[in-house]
Parts: C-alpha cells; structure tokens; sequence
C-alpha cells in the first residue's frame, strides 16, 4: 500500500513538472516584455531582464524556476507588484486563504446539499418532488457561473439591497452569501443529478432484488445498500469539481471584487507578469493534482473491490 | 414423515407486462400446488413466464409487470391480499428465493458475514449481535464454506462464483423458511460446480425439510432434485407430473422435444441433435390456438383454432394436447409406452 | 421416494368435458400444413433502429420542446437580423443608453413625423457620419410608383418625407424646421422622375421608428441587434467546436482502438496525461499566447481561407485551436471504446462461418450504437464549448471587439449594472437557453437512441 501512495507522490509530481513545462513555455511564447511599458527604452529592458534572470537561455531559467520552486522560493513579482516576493503576495496577503475559504465552502455545500437531494429525488422517483427537483437541477448546469454570479448581484444587491455589492474580504457573513453560492450553484446541481441516477442505477442492480428477497425495508435498502454503491461515481466526480470550483473563482472573485488568487491569476495573465503568472498556476494545479490523490485514495477506500495495492485504473 | 399437507396453492395465475408496445400475457392462468417438503421443478425456454410467476409468489414483480388474475395462497394466507409490510416480513423469512447469477448478486461493498446477519436481524429484532453472528457462521459452515469466521469477513468479490452461490443459499436459509425459490441458480455455474451445489440443496432439503421451487431450463437438473415437474411454454402450462412419469411417459409433443433435444451421451456421434423447430411466439399477440401449435410437428388442424384443455393421466399427472383427445381410449395405456428417442 | 408423497393427487386442475366447451369438426385432427401454421404466427414489423429511436426522441415531451425553443433561439438568431434595421455594430450617437423600448428624443421626433405622412426615410437616424445621403442618384418605390431623384448636395441632419398624394410627394423636412408634435413649418420638394438613374441607389422608407426592443448600450449600438449577433457567434463556434473534437477525437481513438498493442497503450497514456492537467489555466495562457501571433498572421493573409478565419478574429480561432488541443481526449476514450468493441465482433463472428451476415451484424447491431454514442456526445460537447467561449470572452480573452458574443455581452454590461441591469439580462437569459436546450435535447437524445440507460 505505501509503495503504491509514494507511486502516485511521484507521478502528481511529474505532472505538475509538465505543468510547470507547459506554462513556461507558453509564457515565453508571449510577445513583449512585462517591462515593456510607454516610457521603457530597450537599454531599460535590457537591465531590467538581467536583473530578474531573464536573458538567460531558455533551459537555464526553467532550471532556476524548478530548484527555486523546490525550495519554497517563488520568485519575485515581475509587474504587479514589483520587488516583492511571490509567496509573500498570494500567502501573506490574505489571497490564498480568501480562495481556499471561498472554494472549501462552495465544495462543502456542493457535497452536503448536492447527495442528499440526490438521494431525496431517486427515493421519491416520479412524484412532484422529483420533477421539480430534476427541473432545478437541469436549470442550475445550464447557467454559466459567471451569469448566475452577476444575475443575483444585479438582483439582491442592486434592485433588493440586501446584500452588499461588493464583498470584498468577505468581512461578514452576509458578503459570502453571493459568492459561494455562484460558487458552488454548478457543482451542486451536477452532483444531485450524479447522485440520483447512480441510486437509479443502483436500485436496478441484482444485489438489491437479493436483499428485497431477504425481506430488507426499503428505507434500509436505499440508505445501506444503494447509496454507498452510487457514493463511488460521486467521489470520483470530486476531482473534476475542485478543477471547476478554482475555474468558477476566476469569475466569482472578479464579480464580486474579492482579491482572491483567482482573480490575481487573471491580471497576471493579462499583465503578462511570468512569476506571478507561474507561480499561481503552480499552486492551482497543485490543488487539483492533491484533490485528484486524496480523491483516488478515498474511492479505494470506499469501493472495497479494488485495493491499495492493485495497479493500473 | 409423509406430509401431505398443500404448502403453496397458485390457482390461474394470470400475470401481465403492461408496456408501451401493448400487454404483454407472460403468465396466462397456471395452476400448481406444492406440499411440504416437496421439491418441483419448473421448466421452460426463456420467456415462457417460469420466473415471472416465482416472482409474484414471493412480490418482487415490478412494474409494469402486475397479477391481473388468479390467487396464490400460503399455508392458507392469500399472498396477493398481502400490505407491503407484511409482504417484506414473509420474503426471506416464510418464503427465500435465489437467483441466477452469483457474480450480481451479492453487494460488493458489505462483508458476506454483514449480509448474513442482514437476512436474520431484519426479522428478528430480538437477536444479539452475537448469536446473528454465530448463526451465520454456523450456516456458512452448512452450505459447505470451510474457514467459515474468516469468510463472515469478506467481501463477495473474494470468493469464486459457486461459493458466492453457497452464500446465498445460507442467506436464503438462515431463516429457516417453508419454501425455497430457486431461480437458475445453478445456470451460470461451471458444470461441476453445478452438481455440488445441486447436492448441497438436495442435502439442506433432506435436513430442513425445505419445499423447493426449482426454476430451470435444463432437464438433466431437474432429473436430479425434482419430485414433480411442470412443464411452461408461453406463460401456461403444458404438462405437469411426477418427475418419472414426464422422463419416461412424456405426452405433450413439447416436453417430448425437449426431452430428444438433450444431448445424450450414448448416442453416435453421427446422430444430428434435434433441436425444436422454430423460435418462441410473441406474448403481444398469442396466437388463437394452442401457443406451441406454430412449432409442433404434430400439429392438427384443431391446434390452430382452439386451445387444448388439460387431459388428465391419472396421478397427477395432466397434460393440455389436443392428441390425447383423439387417442382417449390409448390414455389408460399411458405407462405401456414406449419412450420416444 | 414414493412414501413421500401423498396418494391424493396434489394438482388440482379438474380436465373440462371437451364436448361442454368446444366444437370438434370433421378433419379436425388431420395435419395442418406448414402454411397454415405459418399464418397463425404474426411476423414482428421490423422496425429500424433509427426509426424506433426517432419515435422515441418524439414521444419524449420535455426534449421536443426544448428543440422546439432551440429552434426559436436559432430563428432569432439568424433570422433576426434581417427583421430589424438595427446592425450590431452601428453606433447610433443620439440614441444612446436607452432602455428597452424607450426612444431617443431624435427617435421620438422622428416617429411623431411618420404621423403626418406617408413614410419617411430620416437621416439623422444613420450613424455618426455627417453626411447620411451623400451626392449621387437614387430612387424610392412606394404605392406602386417609382420616384427617382438626384442628389447634388448631401443631406443631413434632414428627414425625406414622401405624402402620397401631394403635388410633390417627395419632400426634405430640415430637422430643425420639425416641431415636437411632428408637424413642420417648412420643407423643400425634390424634383422626380419615374425612372431611376443607371446605378441608383434604393432609399427604403419607412412608416415609423423601428423601437430598440432591448435598448441601447453606452456607444447607442442597437442591444437586440447586438444579442442576435451575439447568439450567432456563440452557436457558431459551439458547434465548430465541437465537430473540430469529434474529428480529431474519432481519428485519434480510431487509430488507438484499430492499432493495439503498443500505439495503444501509449496513445491512451497520452489521454490519461491530458485529461490529468487542469484544462482552465492552460486555455487562459493559450489565449494570450496566441493572440498576437494570430493576428499578425491574419494581417499578413487577408485573402482565402486565412483570410476567412482572420475575419473571425484571433480570439475565436485560438479558442478553436485550444479545443483542438485539449478538449477532444473524452471522444477519442468513447471511439475507442465503440471500435475495441467492433474488434470483439468481428472476431467473434469471424469464429462462426457466417459470411455475409457478419457485416450484417456489425452494420446492423454495431454501427448504430457506435455512431448513437457519437451523436450524443457531440451534442452535448456543444453547450460545452457555448460555455468555455462565454467563461473566456466574459474574462475578456475571447472574442474581441467589434466581435460580440454572448459572454462579451454579458461582461460590458457588468460596468454599468447598477444603472442598466437589463444590458446583463437579455443576454445571460439566451445563453442559459441555449446551454439548456441543448443539454435538454442532448439528453433526450440519449434517451431515445440507448433506452437501455433509462430505466
């Protein structure tokens, strides 16, 4: 089992190196200097890049990149916010908590309210409840975030007031209201679905006509049989949902004005500014490449048919 | 220890599929009864309703499969008058079933020992942990699974298809139920395996007293375990006997096909099989006279028109073939003939 | 084993007397013929796949009214234009910021004018050059007649009113001379004929102002217009899109699937290494990347089929260019799948002398399901590709300006929400449409060709 986890350590740690590869690559495939500003002359630009390593070769700098990495040094901020650190701007100023608090929660919410109206629409398949949860659950993965993100600040904070327009860092517990709500709108919808057609799913399978034939309450025979075996395709989905989430909080925090990394990334993106820019996108697919482990550990778990030490998916 | 007392009594049974492409008759009134401790065999092609009848003894027929006719009745009780409640408290506990394919059949998230003890504590609330426990292991010792406390540990998909097959059986009879419905269980097995677990349930018959219901396609198992037989094509009855009396006096043209399209092992190796001509009607829409009458070779004009009634040979055993109406004087000779090859 | 069982028979069913129940007729027990039992039996009208799947997709409500909704969304979408006189990308400077319906004071003017005659065709309704009918000859078809007039001197800021039956029907009405009941105190007749010039230009007239149906965004470009525009462009690319994956996903599966062995087991880590990166930010990168070097292409290129392309833009084509990248690995997994699948029949029936059948039953069992698997995903790639390209231009990284699509719509409107909320509303209500419809129709489609997934 162990040498199993620490093949996995290794392969996440491989793919974020491609990851690493990629964005460097692409970032050096943009036009223009982040120096390159009205007043910059080329001796300036000149200076500036040896001054942040920049005029190396190729393979030299991604080398710097990947040890300094290694090391817990991101670099310095190229544009943005000049001279000071990376890690100093996305941890010490509050960016990364403000997205991870955002994000937890929309992915808590999406998890404890998406499976049990999942389990609530197969138990009462056909009734009202059903449809109108099938309705809600359609409406909710037709809506782009970034629409229902601006619907409901045009809606409750404009027209109604009730809730502020912009919520900042998030300073009370009305300005999370919005956010994770958008949030999380998507992932929530898509998971009651997910949840109700494996317990659909799982209702059809013989081992449930085997324990109605032991004479097993249906009560019994949805809560113990059908929803640890449709808890499997969910679990898996929880991947895809914390990729999604970090791609909704683009969007969200843009909205709303909360300075989160999201948004951070965005501007670093359009400003061109490479350490930055390299540095988020580091730690987001970090993010995503552990959901991914935790989530493959979990499933094993759960889904006693395949164990730790199988190979192979 | 005769007991000659009716068990299970299903009188014209009527049980019809209402789906978008019309009513589909899948039982179309079928008529047995069972005492205690007897073992009968129900033999058919796939569709002729064999498992859709054991199904509604036992209420797990789903829609839009629904008993439009007929009366089941259980040591007196009318099971079709049954509340839902009182159906689920009499499955696995009065009446088990089992089924066809080990592999699905068990849930691959629950240790065996966590679904045995499942079939006694959703009955008896009064049992501890502890006596379900030893129960079960003593059940799995019964059905012949060695190393009974490790398996109560393990997961379905560590065992191999015939002890998957064992452990439902000891889920089924945990209970220690009248009547055990056996759906194919022996179909998806391995022919040696077969014959284990074949005498393992004639074993448990012996030593509990058990009255079987044994669903098949294959005649050789019914040879094997069977007192009596009924034979189904198209959702009725064709033929119904002791088991002797179908394997060596067949009447009905197809208990008589089925019975020659058996491969046989003392005969040449030239010899073709003989195979029943044809493929099984639609139930949608049966035709108007006797439903095998397309596929018999001895089909007679009358065939085509009216349905054959039943024809009683004496013994129980009955027959619903126009033929024997025509040779009535021959019926009495029944035991002097010969069986066809 | 006869002590058993009772001596009592223990089936109860009692033999009808034959002669209660039935009439024997003479011959009734001679043979019947295999024709006469062939005639009993009623042949299955064999229905085609396609055509069970299409009744089913019909009988399934909610699917037929939201391809009935598409349907209109795609109407609107692309017919639309020709309906209004509004253009996406005219800007109308004295018509600016306006809610849904509202007129402009020009536009009110204008339309209190169109009381008093017959029709009229208004300059300072044109967009912001000066000059709105330059020099030069045109002609105006009204009630049957033709009138054809030159212009020596431009008019502006000046309303062509035509009064059937008037001396002169054709007028120029000065702006200013216009009161705001409509009536106006002086105008100049213009001289017709009724033949119009070589080369003249048609002037349409009109009988009112055209409303702005959902207003008017800050530089006064029509919003409805701009919506339909909006509508188009999405669409477009959701569905070139999502082809651009199925081609490459089928060719790259197929090859997969057909190959084995080695290419296969390669192939298929390749997929599991893309799947594995988190798509999103690699799109953002890829559409700053691509941007300028687009564009310098489509400069250089202005002709064919570059030159096509350069007209969409450089944004829309680098968002094809990253679907192309990333996003085909999930329908290059399920053609595989179909062709291993096909593999397996072909062996398997390769085993059994059929001959001919075998083609039969792969064409006939096989394909349908493969091609079903293809159509369904395809479906429902296209509101996912609706969706990236809205998530992009929104951020501001996909279409670019005069571009709109509905994602770009929704983000310039987000500037001004608190004054204009409907600017947000009438886009981010068909986009929700469209990726609705589509996600409904996707399933229904599901539904019908793979009952087997429904209950």
């Amino acid at each position: 089992m162990v040498s199993y986890i620490v093949k996995r350590i290794l392969g996440a740690l491989g793919t974020l190196l491609i990851i690493m590869a990629i964005t460097f690559v692409l970032m050096n495939a943009i036009p223009g200097s982040p120096f390159l500003t009205e007043k910059s002359t080329p001796q300036m630009i000149e200076l500036a890049n040896k001054k942040y390593g920049l005029d190396q070769p190729l393979l030299v700098q991604f080398k710097n990149y990947v040890l300094n990495y290694l090391r817990g040094d991101l670099g310095v901020s190229l544009k943005m916010q000049e001279g000071t650190e990376v890690s100093k701007i996305i941890f010490g100023q509050g960016k990364f908590e403000l997205s991870l608090k955002l994000g937890l929660l929309a992915l808590a919410l999406a998890v404890l309210i998406g499976i049990p109206l999942g389990c609530i629409a197969a138990y009462k398949r056909g009734s009202w409840l059903d449809g109108f949860l099938r309705v809600v659950t359609t409406v909710g993965v037709a809506i782009p975030t970034f629409v229902l993100a601006t619907l409901m600040l045009v809606f409750f904070a404009v027209q109604l007031g009730w809730l502020p327009v912009k919520s900042n860092t998030l300073p009370d517990f009305k300005s999370y209201i919005m956010p994770v709500i958008s949030l999380s709108a998507y992932y929530t919808c898509y998971v009651a679905k997910l949840t109700r057609t494996s317990m659909l799913d799982a209702i059809n399978q013989d081992y449930i006509r085997t324990a109605r034939a032991k004479g097993v309450k249906t009560s019994k025979l949805v809560l113990k049989h059908a929803l640890r075996n449709s808890l499997i395709p969910v679990v898996t989905y929880l991947g895809p949902v914390t990729a999604g989430i970090i791609t909704g909080s683009f969007v969200v925090e843009s909205t709303f004005q909360i300075p989160g990394l999201g948004r951070y990334f965005v501007q670093s993106v359009l400003n061109r500014d490479y350490t930055v820019i390299m540095a988020t996108t580091v730690i987001l697919s970090a993010l995503v490449i552990i959901m991914n482990l935790v989530v493959d550990l979990v499933y094993r778990l759960v889904d006693p048919r395949i164990t730790l030490t199988t190979k192979g998916d | 220890m005769a007991e000659n007392k009716k068990l299970i009594e299903v009188k014209d049974l009527k049980v019809s599929f209402y789906t978008p492409a019309g009513e589909v008759k899948a039982v179309d009134g079928i008529s047995y009864s069972l005492g205690y401790n007897e073992v009968m065999g129900v033999v058919g092609e796939s569709g002729s309703g064999k498992s859709v009848e054991a199904y509604s003894i036992i209420g797990l027929l789903q829609s839009p499969g629904k008993v439009i006719g007929g009366s089941i009745t259980f040591e007196g009780e009318d099971l079709l008058a049954y509340t839902p409640e009182q159906m689920r408290q009499f499955r696995g506990n009065k009446v088990s079933m089992i089924f066809q394919n080990p592999m699905t059949c068990l849930n691959p998230v629950y240790t065996i020992g966590n679904q045995l003890m499942e079939a006694l504590l959703c009955h008896d609330k009064s049992i501890s942990k502890e006596e379900a426990y030893n129960r079960a292991v003593e059940m799995l010792k019964k059905v012949g699974i060695n190393n009974a406390e490790n398996r109560m540990k393990q997961y379905p998909h560590e065992h191999s298809g015939g002890m998957r097959q064992r452990a439902m059986i000891a889920m089924a009879l945990i209970c220690k139920p009248k009547l055990l419905i056996a759906d194919e269980p022996t179909t998806a097995l391995d022919v040696t395996i077969q014959a284990q677990i074949l005498e393992l349930m004639k074993e448990l018959q012996r030593e509990e007293n058990t009255s079987i219901i044994f669903i098949t396609h294959n005649l050789g198992v019914v040879a094997e375990i069977c007192d009596w037989v009924s034979v189904m094509y198209a959702g009725k009855i064709v033929e119904q006997g002791r088991v002797n009396d179908i394997f060596y006096h067949p009447q009905h043209p197809y208990t008589k096909g089925l019975l020659a399209s058996m491969p046989r092992l003392d005969a040449d190796s030239h010899e073709r099989l003989i195979p029943i001509e044809g493929t099984p009607i639609d139930l949608l829409n049966p035709p108007k006279g006797c439903n095998f009458a397309p596929r018999c070779s001895e089909c007679r004009k009358i065939c085509l028109r009216e349905k054959p009634p039943f024809t009683d040979m004496g013994d129980g055993h009955i027959s619903a073939c126009w033929l024997h109406l025509q040779n009535k004087e021959t019926q009495k000779d029944a035991g002097e003939e010969k069986p066809e090859a | 084993m006869t002590e058993k069982f009772a001596k009592i028979s223990p089936f109860m069913v009692d033999p009808e007397p034959i002669e209660k129940a039935f009439q024997l007729q003479d011959g009734d027990f001679e043979r019947a013929t295999s024709d006469e039992k062939e005639s009993v039996v009623e042949k299955h009208k064999s229905i085609s796949y396609w055509r069970d799947a299409g009744r089913r997709f019909r009988a399934n409500t909610v699917s037929m009214v939201a391809l009935f909704i598409f349907i209109l969304i795609l109407l609107f979408a692309f017919l639309g234009p020709a309906l209004i006189p509004y253009d996406y990308a005219q800007q109308y400077r004295t018509a600016q910021k306006l809610a849904p319906g509202e007129f402009s004071k020009e536009e009110q003017l204008v339309q209190n004018v169109g009381k008093h005659c017959d029709g009229f065709f208004a300059t300072t309704l044109q967009a912001g050059s000066l000059t709105a009918i330059r020099k030069g000859d045109y002609y105006i078809s009204a009630d049957g007649k033709t009138y054809a007039f030159n212009v020596s001197k431009a008019i502006e800021k000046a309303i062509l009113v035509y009064i059937k039956d008037s001396e002169t029907p054709l007028s120029v009405v000065k702006m200013k001379d216009v009161n705001e009941d409509g009536t106006w105190n002086d105008s100049t007749p213009i001289e017709t004929t009724d033949t119009p010039a070589e080369g003249a230009t048609q002037i349409k007239l009109v009988k009112s102002v055209f409303p702005h149906v959902f207003g008017t965004d800050s530089a006064g470009r029509d919003l409805m217009a701009r919506t339909m525009f909006g509508a188009r462009v999405s669409i477009i690319i959701g569905i070139a899109a999502a082809l651009i994956v199925l081609v490459i996903g089928s060719i790259y599966g197929s090859i997969s699937g057909l190959a084995g062995g080695t290419t296969d087991f390669i192939m298929m880590r390749v997929v599991e290494l893309i799947y594995s990166i988190p798509e999103v930010l690699i799109v953002l990168l890829l559409q700053v990347v691509l941007k300028d070097p687009l564009q310098a292409w489509f400069d250089a290129n202005k002709t064919g089929f570059v030159g096509a392309l350069g007209d969409l833009g450089s944004g829309i084509v680098s968002i094809f260019i990253t679907f192309a990248l990333l996003y085909w690995v999930t329908m290059a997994r399920i053609v595989r799948g179909q062709v291993l699948q096909l593999k397996k029949q072909e062996y398997v029936t390769a085993a059994v002398a059929l001959g001919a059948s075998k083609w039969r039953i792969i064409r006939r069992h096989l394909l349908p399901n493969a091609v079903g698997a293809l159509v369904i995903t395809t479906c429902l790639q296209i509101p996912s590709a609706i969706f990236l390209e809205s998530f992009l231009s929104f951020l501001g990284l996909g279409v670019s300006a005069p571009m709109a699509s509905l994602g770009s719509l929704c983000s310039d409107a987000l500037e001004s929400i608190t004054l204009y909320p409907y600017r947000l509303i009438f886009p981010a209500v068909i986009l929700t449409l469209i990726v609705l419809t589509l996600n409904l129709i996707g399933d229904g489609l599901r539904d019908a060709l793979d009952p087997r997934l429904k209950k």
